[in-house]
């Protein structure tokens, strides 16, 4: 391992380390705009200059391997001096419109302009003026006057998606970004060049002034849309709470963004699964309790249902047809509380859709299925169950139109729990709300067989509690022995006691990036 | 003096194999292909001492010394031919090729002997119609003889040769960006390591010399390093060397003068003298325009790579161009800047956004909205340019820069006051 010293500390790195990534690891960051970890080495922004002894220039930090007896600085005034040069660089022909730009907040060049540059332009020419909000596919936009030309969209159009849509065109500072001619910037994985571009050059349509980026709330959890199970941050719009005393109104998800899991998602997600909010929110939700179509008290509501289940289970006559998207604690809570009532057939609904691409994305849409095959052991299929019973608790979230038309034709009586309405909604004898995806605590199992954390980003709309909380309740409505659950995690305590898989864990083992099991 | 480099260009019939052949043409191939060893030609051509002519004066033999001494049947060895010339104030290489291309070609394949090449690329400038149809007929005269193709001259030994033509980029005569664009790519010049001798084209060993060092090349084999080591200023500056004059002298052109041939000599014997008898010197770039600017009190010196440096510039690609006092310095480094400007590929931040930028202030001085600021600011971002970049096309567009302000501060600052010209130069669209 060769022995390098960065700003006077010694340490040991592995061969063919860069000098940036040594200092990242430290801990130091030398600031960058080309360099992305998941992308290859472009050394075109010229931001991470660094001095290392006895070279005579200055050496890009993300492109220099360190060497036994390497003597590196990171902020030396030749290095301080470059990097505010290269900062006036960036700026000269940058429009500065902060005030409009959606980046303004988690924009790198305003970040090292205040850290790295001198606070003033030198530059008192005219600067170019290039085409805004250019329309390069369905999800981004680009603005030429922003870019910075460190090429990371196009390394990832080549590189990640290898679809190499995106090039440079022109030269010398009229060098810009496009897309090949007829070509569109429509892949399955576009939004990313948003999140991966430093500045304001690539903005997502769909939030495009909708929230400053402070007024987010960010919460890191799991992205619901497959079996994969991408580790995202969920960005709530907090902006309207501090306008207006009823708050609620804006505590709604503005935004999906990729957190770094080298396990499971890498840097990046699919543009399905980052437009999956959209689809949360223009479905229906169903936001009261319903007994015959009728609006009715919770309570009410859930006493009704456990009446019905109670005497269904008591026959030996009561199905239930579960989300695989739902939580592996709401699976649980189900499993547990349907089995005191007299006990049930399980199915779990199937949902595959296309085919597993060579990137991330799974055909099963079902982001808990392998949750529930732990939880449940193998349940069976939904047209099995439909023969052979007088009720059936639907529970979950899915949009997709359910075949809860067969079973209402069959005469099923059907109790639905969830939180949109559609199918089993609709033709439920009694429909009870409960949290979507966004609004409860869990966790998924995904298809590799890592147990990771969905979190609560926003509170739950209307009526709707989290799917444990109303098993729970039901239990009590029936008279039967009801847990005491206050939490999901309470309910995965009780899950890891109850079911070999998830012995010993906890939040905090689960952690951020989930554990392999 | 003999000429060595040209001595058939102004033949009758001059370009053709007939006319090549009778000056005891492509002997040097055969004696290198059937009597030598390529070990034993990298040998003379170091002992030789010569040094490349594109502009760095990086030593040939030594450069083709760094190629793997086998050759991986995977990653077969490329020698390319820098024939982008495209300096402003160069116009050597264009001579050669379009008047003795089978020169270029019997020293492009005993350097690619040499380095056990399966090909030469010769790289030539897209403006240089002309000069790739006389190469084209001369490589077909070639594979029609014998010397390219396969087995050239019954020594078993195989070598294509072809001439590819740019597309009108300055960046292109850059080695590592000239590679991309052979490979059909964008012409962005390449981070370093790895060099092209272990990384060149297509991923394989790879060297690269320009069309007139290759040139002497069968002449150090013909001859022996031993006579090439009588030309010039031994042992660091050896050869003969083609210098382009022009500007305000009598007869600009293209001269042949052993290397450190003194640029009094070139300017007032070769050259004719100053072409106004009552307009004297005032400065000389001595290696085309990306080299610092001397002034005439700095022009006692010999044109070669180690004299040159000494006086805090470059031989670079021996364009010599010759300013009378007509000149006015901030005109004539506005158009140096232009050129800069325009040609900058825009890959890297400093020389995509600088290259601009010295541009627009000189033009702004030049015109009469020059500020007193201006004058260290050029300074200051062509500091903020220099060793940042990628390659060397930043360095070649902000050395000038400060040399122009710093050697001719005054006329500079005569701008910025008078809002004028010094009185007797003409500004840019009157210089002749």
């Amino acid at each position: 391992m060769p022995k390098v010293v960065i700003d006077g500390r010694e340490m040991d790195v592995a061969p063919g380390t860069t000098i940036l990534q040594a200092a990242l690891a430290r801990g130091n960051e030398i600031p960058h705009y080309c360099y992305h970890p998941g992308l290859s080495i472009a050394g075109n922004c010229r931001m991470c200059l660094v001095e290392v002894e006895k070279q005579p220039k200055l050496v890009i930090g993300c492109y220099t391997p360190v060497a036994e007896g390497m003597v590196v600085h990171t902020a030396s005034a030749k290095v301080q001096t470059a990097r505010a040069a290269m900062m006036e660089f960036f700026l000269i022909n940058h429009p500065l419109d902060c005030p409009i730009c959606d980046q303004a907040g988690e924009c790198r060049l305003q970040e090292y302009a205040v850290e790295y540059g001198d606070g003033k332009s030198r530059y008192t020419e005219p600067k170019l003026a290039l085409a805004k909000a250019v329309d390069i596919g369905p999800h981004v936009l680009l603005d030429q006057e922003r870019c910075i030309q460190c090429s990371r969209c196009i390394r990832f159009c080549d590189e990640v998606t290898r679809t190499g849509e995106l090039g440079f065109f022109q030269r010398g500072e009229r060098t810009q970004i496009g897309i090949f001619p007829g070509k569109r910037l429509d892949n399955a994985y576009s939004g990313n060049v948003v999140d991966i571009c430093p500045v304001g050059a690539l903005t997502l349509k769909e939030f495009r002034f909708k929230t400053r980026v402070w007024y987010l709330k960010n919460t890191p959890t799991i992205c619901a849309g497959c079996a994969r199970g991408c580790n995202v941050v969920v960005g709530v719009g907090q902006q309207q709470t501090m306008m207006t005393t009823r708050g609620q109104q804006d505590d709604r998800v503005k935004r999906i963004v990729p957190r770094v899991n080298e396990e499971v998602n890498g840097h990046w997600i699919c543009d399905e699964g980052r437009m999956s909010y959209r689809r949360e929110q223009e479905a229906v939700r169903l936001t009261d309790a319903r007994v015959g179509g009728d609006g009715v008290p919770y309570d009410d509501a859930v006493a009704a249902a456990a009446t019905r289940l109670h005497a269904a289970a008591s026959q030996g006559r009561l199905g239930a047809i579960v989300s695989p998207r739902l939580t592996c604690e709401d699976l649980f809570a189900w499993k547990a509380v349907l089995a005191s009532l007299g006990g049930a057939s399980f199915a779990v609904r199937e949902i595959v859709r296309g085919e597993d691409d060579a990137l991330l994305i799974r055909a099963d849409k079902g982001a808990n299925s392998r949750g529930a095959e732990w939880v449940l052991g193998a349940a069976g299929r939904e047209a099995e169950i439909a023969g052979k019973v007088s009720t059936v608790l639907v529970a979950g979230d899915t949009l997709d139109p359910a075949d809860t038309a067969t079973l209402a034709r069959a005469g099923v009586e059907v109790i639905f729990v969830g939180p949109f309405v559609s199918g089993a909604a609709e033709n439920a004898a009694v429909a009870i709300p409960s949290a979507s995806w966004s609004e409860a605590d869990g966790t998924y199992v995904n298809f590799q067989g890592r147990v990771q954390r969905v979190r609560r980003c926003h509170l739950p709309l209307g009526e709707a509690r989290p799917g444990w909380r109303v098993a729970a309740d039901l239990a009590q409505a029936a008279g039967v022995r009801a847990p005491s659950w206050t939490s999901a995690e309470e309910v995965l305590a009780d899950l890891a006691a109850a079911v070999p898989a998830f012995a010993g864990l906890d939040p905090e083992s689960v952690g951020l990036l989930g554990v392999g099991r | 003096m003999e000429r060595i480099l040209t001595r058939n260009v102004d033949r009758e019939g001059a370009g053709t194999l007939a006319v090549y052949e009778s000056s005891g043409g492509y002997q040097a191939l055969r004696r290198a292909v059937t009597t030598m060893t390529p070990g034993a030609v990298v040998e003379e051509v170091k002992k030789s001492g010569l040094r490349g002519r594109g502009g760095a004066g990086f030593p040939c033999g030594l450069k083709w010394s760094f190629m793997p001494k086998e050759v991986d049947p995977k990653r077969p060895h490329y020698f390319l031919i820098n024939a982008d010339e495209s300096e402003p104030g160069t116009f050597k290489d264009r001579l050669l090729m379009e008047r003795d291309p089978h020169l270029v070609l019997e020293g492009s394949l005993i350097g690619a002997y040499a380095i056990r090449a399966k090909a030469v690329y010769i790289y030539i400038r897209g403006e240089f119609v002309f000069a790739t149809g006389v190469l084209e007929r001369a490589v077909a005269e070639a594979y029609a003889k014998g010397y390219a193709g396969a087995n050239i001259l019954g020594s078993g030994w195989s070598c294509d040769l072809i001439v590819h033509r740019g597309a009108g980029a300055y960046i292109c005569g850059e080695e590592t960006a000239l590679m991309s664009s052979l490979e059909g790519n964008r012409g962005y010049p390449r981070l370093k390591p790895p060099f092209p001798a272990a990384s060149g084209v297509w991923g394989c060993p790879t060297t690269i010399n320009n069309v007139e060092t290759v040139a002497n090349v069968p002449f150090i084999i013909e001859r022996g390093a031993d006579w090439y080591l009588t030309l010039g200023k031994p042992p660091k500056n050896t050869g003969p060397k083609l210098y382009c004059l022009s500007g305000h002298v009598k007869r600009p052109g293209v001269y042949e003068a052993p290397l450190g041939l003194p640029m009094s000599e070139l300017i007032y014997e070769l050259g004719g003298g100053m072409l106004h008898a009552d307009r004297p010197l005032k400065a000389v770039i001595p290696g085309g325009s990306s080299v610092p600017v001397l002034r005439a009190d700095e022009c006692e010196v010999d044109l070669d790579f180690d004299a040159l440096a000494a006086k805090g510039t470059m031989l670079g690609s021996a364009g010599i161009m010759v300013m009378d006092s007509s000149t006015c310095m901030v005109a004539a480094m506005a158009r140096i800047a232009h050129f800069y400007h325009h040609e900058s590929c825009g890959q890297c931040t400093p020389c995509r956004e600088g290259c601009g930028w010295l541009e627009s202030v000189l033009n702004r001085i030049e015109n009469g909205a020059g500020r007193q600021a201006d004058l260290d600011l050029l300074i200051s971002v062509s500091n903020n340019i220099i060793g940042n970049t990628i390659c060397a096309l930043g360095d070649a567009a902000a050395m000038p820069a400060i040399s122009f302000v710093t050697k001719f501060r005054d006329e500079f600052q005569h701008h910025v006051e008078h809002k004028s010209c010094y009185e007797g130069t003409m500004a840019l669209q009157g210089v002749r």
